[in-house]
């Protein structure tokens, strides 16, 4: 008994030296996998066949595959592609693309950013739209781009038959990010919210936002809200933009600000905590104030 | 942490980037035509022009295939560049929706655009499928056009070419060159971002392309026959834009030591046979540093000693060109296990390294048993050692790990 409990320990500090040496050997420091990468399997199909091996690309050789559109994924925090295809007795053929992002956000983000707000959306996964030829869905921090040939009439029914066993073997159909039913409902356009990876409105301080287009009163404007980690990491994108566009107050206080963007012109924002919120491309100041109370209670309600 | 196996010595003997093609223009070397043209906001930027195009344009300008930020296209247009690069494929197309809403507010002489796509390929070999006609490409020009909102486009490119007999289409190239006749673009173009020299030979050989865009930067590998190639383009009057000059994002942002954008571009520039460079910035301080290359492209002492240093890095990712793949005497895959590497020392995920290594089928010792391991990585990985140092991965059990 006293052995084997011995023997327990050796093997424990082996490992675990073992895994400091293999992490810490590059200077990393240990941390916990995500446990997901690479363990699902493509669906089998009723008179489909795989045909050829599965494709895996990683960022280092993902422009093999779409050329110069990898450099999106890669501010997207892609981690990997799977690429399987199939045929039938009939020569048509479907291609299943797997994109696997860091988080759930990046591939909301990444599938944001592809998506056109009047596509035929269907209930597949967290979302999921078609188009002719086409069928695309977001799962969890999985991005799925469908597409076949050849399969005539019938082919959306077959697209959605595949969808639904990869959303399956994915483990389940995921949600959309949680902020997104922070935001005001009238007047948005929607399927048009996106999540910007990074240098939201092409500021490196400010590190990533939600974005939804809305039109009132005949104004089109957009409405932002950005998450921080906590109240410092706001206070500090503020403090930085205030800086640079030379409105930084003495005391700098959670609150509204209104200032003149040189690229972007009026800006209309609010910070309370760890949430920016605010207007884009918006004259109106009444229905600015309008819009962004609305927002500050959806901010409130998701609390 | 960089790779230390292959000697400095040894990495410029087995690449093209070594020195040899690792080149600085001289003072006296022939400049190509240019001038120095004044913006708006008179700030003098060089212009250079686009072969026989005749198209006068800003040395650098905007790929905007990372970008969704209207802002950020509309203030490099305000701020003196003029070529917009996008293509159908950027955000399925809605890249080229988000241009079209900028552009629609000026004059129509005031900017170039520049758009692309790609017929239906066999991904392995680059050769076009039989769903690539000369119809479905006709489409694609329409699509590009609707979605930008003009009857004409300045450059279309046929996008993405990887091999002679691609370039060579004729269907894509009928395509094209009846929008041409059409009116639906002024000039034809061919983009390669890989076996870029025999797809510029190719296109030259058609002698219906007016313009090539292709990969070109001071890490590439066959950085020489590409500045060859350019300088057989640029000779038979071919337009020259240059992509990814600072290597996409895959150097910029993952590399251990990413790459400086400014002496990176500068040395393209040096090259008196690019014409232009699309930059895919997406911050304005970016845009800034680009513009701010424009009005003094030279390159310095040290932004040439930085370029020289970071030419000889290899960085942390495969890029999975499988030459060792014939070279290893123990045939493993070694390219795989360059990327099970790459998630321990890239993504920290462990759990996805484990998994590859195990689906590998690897022998139960591996890089142990040869004298002296006969692969030469083309970017200088240290293969054996990184190897050696990945398996170990394979014996720690599974609950050390999720």
């Amino acid at each position: 008994m006293e052995k084997n409990r011995a023997a327990q320990k050796t093997c424990f500090l082996f490992f675990a030296l073992l895994l400091i040496g293999l992490m810490l050997g590059n200077g990393a420091s240990v941390q916990a996998s995500d446990g997901k990468g690479g363990t699902y399997s493509f669906p089998e199909m009723a008179g489909w066949q795989q045909s050829g091996e599965i494709q895996t690309f990683s960022p280092g050789n993902l422009y093999d595959y779409i050329d110069g559109a990898a450099d999106l994924y890669l501010k997207y925090d892609f981690q990997e592609l799977r690429v399987a295809d199939y045929i039938n007795d009939r020569k048509a053929s479907v291609t299943i693309e797997i994109y696997r992002h860091k988080t759930p956000v990046h591939a909301f983000g990444m599938y944001s950013q592809e998506r056109l707000n009047n596509a035929n959306y269907l209930e597949v996964g967290a979302q999921g739209y078609s188009e002719k030829g086409v069928l695309n869905f977001l799962v969890a921090d999985y991005y799925v781009k469908m597409s076949c040939v050849d399969i005539g009439p019938e082919e959306q029914k077959v697209l959605l038959a595949f969808a639904n066993k990869v959303v399956e073997n994915l483990g389940g159909k995921g949600s959309l990010p949680s902020i997104l039913s922070s935001f005001p409902r009238e007047g948005e356009w929607t399927n048009t919210e996106k999540f910007i990876a990074r240098e939201f409105l092409g500021y490196s301080f400010f590190h990533s936002a939600f974005t939804a287009d809305y039109e009132l009163s005949g104004k089109k404007f957009k409405l932002f809200v950005i998450e921080g980690a906590d109240s410092n990491d706001c206070r500090n994108m503020i403090q930085t933009y205030l800086k640079q566009t030379g409105n930084l107050p003495p005391k700098l206080e959670e609150g509204r600000f209104q200032l003149k963007d040189p690229y972007h012109g009026a800006m209309d924002f609010y910070w309370k905590g760890n949430h920016i919120w605010g207007a884009l491309d918006l004259a109106d100041e009444s229905l600015r104030s309008k819009v962004l109370n609305l927002f500050a209670e959806g901010l409130e309600k998701k609390k | 942490m960089a790779d230390k196996g292959m000697d400095r010595r040894d990495f410029m003997k087995s690449t093209a980037a070594g020195f040899g093609g690792f080149v600085f223009l001289s003072a006296n070397e022939k400049k190509p035509e240019e001038v120095t043209g004044e913006t708006q906001k008179k700030r003098k930027f060089l212009y250079r022009t686009l072969g026989k195009t005749g198209i006068k344009l800003p040395a650098i300008n905007m790929g905007v295939m990372n970008s969704s930020n209207p802002g950020l296209v509309r203030a490099a247009l305000n701020a003196g560049m003029v070529l917009l690069d996008t293509a159908a494929t950027y955000q399925r197309g809605t890249n080229e929706t988000m241009i079209g809403e900028v552009i629609k507010e000026r004059p129509r002489d005031s900017y170039v655009i520049a758009t692309k796509a790609h017929p239906p390929e066999n991904r392995s070999t680059g050769l076009y499928t039989k769903e690539a006609t000369e119809e479905d490409y006709q489409k694609r020009i329409d699509t590009s056009l609707k979605n930008l909102g003009l009857d004409y486009v300045d450059i279309y490119h046929h996008h993405g070419v990887s091999v002679r007999e691609s370039a060579l289409y004729e269907p894509v190239m009928m395509a094209l060159e009846k929008a041409k006749k059409a009116g639906k673009i002024r000039f034809i173009g061919i983009t390669t971002h890989k076996n870029e020299p025999e797809v510029i030979q190719a296109a030259i050989d058609a002698k219906i392309y007016d313009v090539v865009q292709t990969t070109y930067n001071f890490k590439q590998k066959h950085q020489a026959e590409v500045k060859e190639a350019i300088a057989k383009a640029a000779a038979a009057g071919m337009g020259v834009v240059v992509m990814k000059a600072m290597g996409g994002v895959q150097l910029q942002e993952r590399a251990e030591k990413p790459v400086e954008p400014v002496p990176a571009l500068k040395w393209v520039l040096q090259d008196p046979n690019v014409h232009t460079v699309v930059a895919g910035f997406t911050t304005f301080d970016q845009m800034n540093l680009d513009l701010s290359v424009m009005e003094d492209p030279v390159l310095t002492t040290s932004e040439k000693a930085q370029l020289q240093w970071a030419a000889l890095q290899p960085g942390l990712y495969c890029q999975g060109c499988g030459q060792c793949l014939q070279q290893c005497r123990r045939k493993l895959p070694i390219p795989d296990l360059m990327r099970a590497y790459m998630y321990i020392y890239g993504y920290r995920n462990l759990s996805h390294s484990q998994d590859l290594l195990l689906s590998l089928n690897l022998p139960p010792q591996v890089c142990g048993d040869c004298e002296e391991c006969p692969v030469k990585c083309s970017i200088g990985f240290d293969v054996s050692r990184k190897i050696r140092d990945v398996v170990r991965l394979r014996d720690v059990p599974a609950e050390f790990i999720a």
